[in-house]
């Protein structure tokens, strides 16, 4: 046993000891000790969203499975506003009207209602969200996957947006699409769109299915067959044409419902992970020709260590070892485990039960997952929205409820996790059925905030508060020769000693778009010795003694801008 | 003399060592027998788990994994003939070649593992007809490239399909015939239990006897050997006392003889030279030799009396033991300055004569003891007159048994067959208060007077 899997061991036993009754045992000042909190500030920030998934009774299929939430600044002030997605009443069942919700944040800790002013007030079976500049006009436009027909809006950068989803060539595709990412794959300057598909849903369609062979339950996914992923490529003109087979993405097996971007080859072009529930999950390899080809079996990441394909649900990517590669974390079904895989440096190894992630995550249904440097310690965490697809689950497996509560597993650095939560206050363990979850610093205090949505429920605003005094530095990168909004770049920082990388990221998490700046935990440092920005045009900067406590604008062959604060 | 006295009454037996050692290399032989036989059974049955149970589990799993292969390019056909993607055929290319990489990987771990009963043939109808599904599929793919959509579709139903159910049932039939060697290979591991269990009662039954055998065998010589050591002990116990006695009458006869005939010859010379003497002048040197002569025989008498009584007191026969234990006490206590306390409970009984010498003697020879080593300097004697026996104990405090030379002399060794010849016996123990305790105790039915001796 090396030293690394013999800490592993030694957090898997923490996480055991937490399991067994110290949650509710944590001291008033546990906060304290885990060195942020968690403040729920959903209604004082003029957050009041309710989902609609429609469900009636009919027990169909999308309504258990929604939806989304995104970080973004629409308006390109600086602070980040909330998107919330939305489903809507079946046709020959309509009670209400509900649509996705646009909230502009107004800079002082809330934020206002502006879905109708920028003419988004419009009902749609909503999943999830993935917001991109794809005409790299410096306002990101909006990606809806639906059930039905997924939307494209294009943003004016007047405060509007234009559905363009005929115009730009998406339109006619009806499916049931879940997570989507903007990405450029061809190093052309324009971000692509790829799409995941679940699997061959409509209300006519629907199968019956019973867990007590009376009344109609949701069905898993093995009762439907498989939908492939859409790969579009951008073509520039504000059309997109379909590479789906093309490419070689092209698989009708799949059921995915997460993805999300990775250099896995280190070779510059940005491969895709995307998570499939019930089938092999896939990694789709960049040929740098256009094509893909997937290498998850190779990689060790298709199957669970015991051969099984689990029901991925969610999927995010990051250093989260700071060993300069990316590790992975897929939520599955109860009794499946998180996965939480660590580059070894010829494949993945799913590391969860080691590391202190794999038991408690055990009875749990895991959705939205994100890594994020939750107390700016310089090592990513892991936050993670749970929750049963089937709100009778209790009755068949005790141990297993409908709402579950959400987690947040600390990393401590060296190779284990602890879930935090319960020590977090603000209510954040309490049980939710969550599905999406994105982070971004919305207040610009130098943290991440966290925004989760609920299926059938509320949406949660959960805002960050240090209380150990870590410092952080943030980049916001404007590509120029490269996408827009610079994504597939990747920072590397070193500051005393340590290295982070973090990557400009679309898609990752369920449903769900995080915020586009990155944002490193210093601890108490206060400066930055080096930071190198790759682009995905190939291009690298160095920067050389930054500041802790400011935000940093770079611009792609043009130099680095200190911001006043964040 | 003694060993060859008892070697003429014991002529030699047959040893049974030779008979034991003859029984153990038989049970040794028949364990490493039943070792071996229950070796080659296991490696058998390990045989028959590995190379076949195990390799037939291994090899199913591959059949299974091939058979869902063959599942996944039935359902992408079927959407392929569904034609409800908007997308060419060749965009299934991708996730074919996908399948087949797998499949062609699951084939080949499959051939190696494949069980011995497949014939060529079998293995040869696989991978042919894979092999020629693939050649379809080529040409499928082929058709489609060339924009002949339909014509491939019709292909699909018409050859691709047949070809993959015929794969499928080829799989499936392997499948059946892995599970039936499964149930053969389960039947031969239940004969092979059966067998063994059957072995191992023979060889339990076989064991049982033998040591059954050896038992007997080894009470039997046992048995034979103590009534040898018994006789021998009698034996050397009656000549101990013989020579006890031998001892005694010889010592009692010089003592007489001193006593006696000494004793009135020097006493007769003593009076004969007082006569002597009283003819000589007064005053004159030949009176005074004679007187000196006289006093010398009179010291020689004294000597001998002296020398008489301690070979065997005279008092024991004239006077009893109680009354030489009263005349000997004294004189051991001036001889060794050992300061002896003596205590006389219950109502004495006269002793015969014999076991008044023996029970003398024993306290003689533990006063002698104490004398010589135990470094005390009181001693405690005790007669004990009980109604059915009579005790002794001579008991000291000083350095006792364990402290003193690991050899003890002939002494103890006389004590205890004294105490024997009289039917008791005698035990050494150590006082609380360190030293030694001879403790004697004999049946009054064997030391009064006129009851039945012993011996």
């Amino acid at each position: 046993m090396n030293r690394r899997s013999f800490l592993r061991g030694v957090a898997g036993l923490a996480s055991l000891s937490q399991l067994s009754g110290l949650r509710g045992l944590a001291a008033p000042d546990a906060a304290v000790s885990a060195g942020f909190r968690l403040a729920d500030v959903t209604s004082s920030a003029g957050i009041s969203f309710q989902h609609n998934s429609g469900a009636y009774g009919g027990k169909l299929l999308p309504e258990t499975l929604g939806s989304g939430c995104a970080f973004l600044d629409y308006d390109r002030d600086g602070w980040q506003d909330i998107l919330l997605i939305n489903g809507m009443d079946w046709p020959g069942h309509k009670r209400q009207r509900s649509t996705l919700r646009l909230y502009r944040n107004n800079r002082n800790g809330t934020f206002t209602d502006v879905t109708s002013p920028a003419r988004l007030d419009l009902e749609m079976y909503g999943m999830g969200v993935a917001i991109g500049d794809y005409d790299n006009d410096g306002f990101p436009d909006i990606l809806i996957t639906c059930v039905g027909q997924n939307r494209l809006f294009h943003n004016t950068g007047k405060g509007t947006f234009v559905d363009v989803t005929e115009r730009s060539g998406l339109g006619k595709r009806l499916a049931f699409s879940t997570s989507a990412l903007w990405f450029d794959y061809d190093h052309d300057g324009l971000l692509d769109l790829f799409v995941c598909n679940y699997v061959k849903w409509s209300p006519e369609r629907d199968v019956f299915c019973s867990l007590d062979g009376k009344h109609k339950s949701y069905c898993t996914p093995e009762a439907y067959r498989g939908e492939t992923c859409w790969l579009f490529h951008n073509r520039g003109n504000g059309t997109f044409e379909d590479a789906t087979a093309s490419s070689g993405i092209f698989d009708s097996s799949s059921k995915s419902l997460g993805v999300a971007m990775l250099d896995h080859d280190g070779d510059g072009w940005i491969d895709l992970l995307v998570a499939n529930d019930t089938q092999p999950n896939k990694l789709y390899r960049n040929q740098r020709n256009g094509t893909f080809k997937d290498a998850a079996v190779e990689a060790g990441l298709a199957f669970s260590s015991d051969g099984r394909a689990r029901a991925g649900m969610g999927v995010d990517v990051a250093d989260f070892a700071n060993s300069g590669h990316a590790g992975v974390a897929i939520t599955n079904f109860d009794n499946e485990m998180t996965g939480l895989y660590e580059f070894d440096g010829k494949s993945y190894e799913d590391v969860a039960a080691q590391a202190g992630v794999g038991l408690p995550s055990k009875n749990t249904l895991g959705f939205g997952c994100v890594f994020l440097d939750a107390n700016l310690d310089g090592w990513l965490d892991l936050a993670v929205a749970n929750g049963h697809i089937d709100e009778t689950v209790r009755n068949i497996r005790g141990n297993v409820g409908y709402a579950q509560p959400p987690q947040l597993f600390l990393n401590n650095g060296k190779a284990g996790f602890r879930d935090v939560a319960a020590e977090l206050n603000a209510g954040f363990d309490q049980p939710k059925v969550a599905r999406g979850l994105a982070y971004g610093d919305f207040d610009r205090d130098g943290d991440l905030d966290l925004l989760l949505t609920t299926n059938n429920g509320p949406a949660y605003l959960y805002r960050n508060d240090q209380l150990a005094g870590n410092r952080s530095i943030r980049f916001r990168l404007v590509g120029t020769k490269s996408n827009r909004d610079a994504i597939g770049s990747t920072v590397r920082i070193v500051a005393a000693g340590m290295t982070q990388s973090r990557m400009v990221k679309s898609g990752s998490s369920y449903l769900s778009q995080s915020e586009l700046p990155v944002t490193f935990g210093l601890g108490k440092n206060d400066r930055v010795e080096s930071a190198v920005v790759r682009w995905p045009s190939g291009r690298a900067e160095e920067f050389k003694n930054l500041s802790a406590g400011h935000c940093y604008e770079c611009v792609e062959g043009k130099g680095i801008s200190e911001q006043d604060g964040f | 003399m003694y060993a060859r006295g008892v070697a003429r009454v014991h002529p030699a037996k047959r040893s049974p060592t030779l008979g034991l050692l003859l029984g153990l290399i038989v049970t040794l032989a028949a364990v490493v027998a039943y070792s071996a036989y229950i070796t080659r059974q296991v490696k058998g049955l390990r045989q028959l788990q590995s190379g076949m149970i195990d390799r037939n589990r291994k090899d199913s799993l591959q059949l299974l994994r091939i058979q869902n292969d063959l599942n996944l390019l039935a359902v992408a056909m079927r959407d392929m003939i569904d034609n409800d993607e908007p997308y060419p055929l060749t965009a299934w290319s991708a996730q074919f070649r996908r399948i087949r990489t797998d499949l062609e990987d699951a084939m080949r771990v499959e051939a190696a593992l494949a069980p011995m009963s497949r014939t060529r043939e079998q293995s040869a109808e696989l991978s042919s007809s894979l092999a020629q599904f693939w050649n379809a599929a080529d040409r499928v793919f082929a058709l489609a490239d060339k924009g002949n959509q339909k014509e491939a579709r019709e292909q699909i139903q018409l050859s691709l399909q047949a070809r993959q159910a015929a794969l499928s049932t080829t799989v499936s039939r392997l499948l059946v015939r892995n599970s039936e060697n499964e149930n053969e290979a389960a039947q031969r591991i239940v004969q092979i239990y059966d067998r063994v269990q059957l072995q191992v009662y023979l060889f339990l039954g076989a064991t049982l006897i033998a040591i059954l055998l050896t038992g007997f065998s080894m009470i039997r010589w046992n048995r034979r050997l103590f009534a040898q050591i018994s006789e021998l002990s009698e034996r050397r116990s009656e000549l101990a006392q013989k020579l006890i006695a031998t001892q005694e009458s010889t010592l009692r006869y010089i003592s007489r003889e001193l006593h006696d005939e000494f004793g009135q010859i020097l006493t007769a010379i003593g009076s004969m030279i007082g006569r002597a003497g009283a003819h000589a002048p007064e005053g004159s040197a030949f009176r005074d030799e004679l007187q000196e002569v006289r006093e010398i025989a009179q010291d020689t008498l004294n000597r001998v009396r002296s020398l008489s009584q301690a070979l065997h007191p005279v008092m024991l026969d004239e006077a009893g033991m109680l009354a030489t234990i009263d005349w000997y006490l004294p004189t051991m206590e001036r001889q060794s300055g050992i300061a002896i306390s003596y205590e006389k409970q219950g109502a004495p009984f006269e002793l015969s004569s014999t076991a008044a010498v023996q029970i003398y003697r024993m306290l003689q020879e533990a006063l002698n003891n104490v004398a010589r080593h135990a470094e005390a300097k009181q001693a405690w004697v005790r007669l004990r007159f009980l109604p059915a026996t009579l005790e002794l104990e001579v008991e000291d405090h000083g350095v006792g048994f364990s402290a003193r030379p690991a050899r003890q002399g002939i002494g103890l060794v006389a004590m205890r067959e004294r105490a024997e010849l009289l039917g008791g016996q005698i035990v050494f123990t150590t006082p609380v208060e360190g030293g030694t305790r001879v403790h004697v105790s004999v049946p009054r039915a064997n030391v009064e007077a006129g009851a039945k001796e012993k011996s």
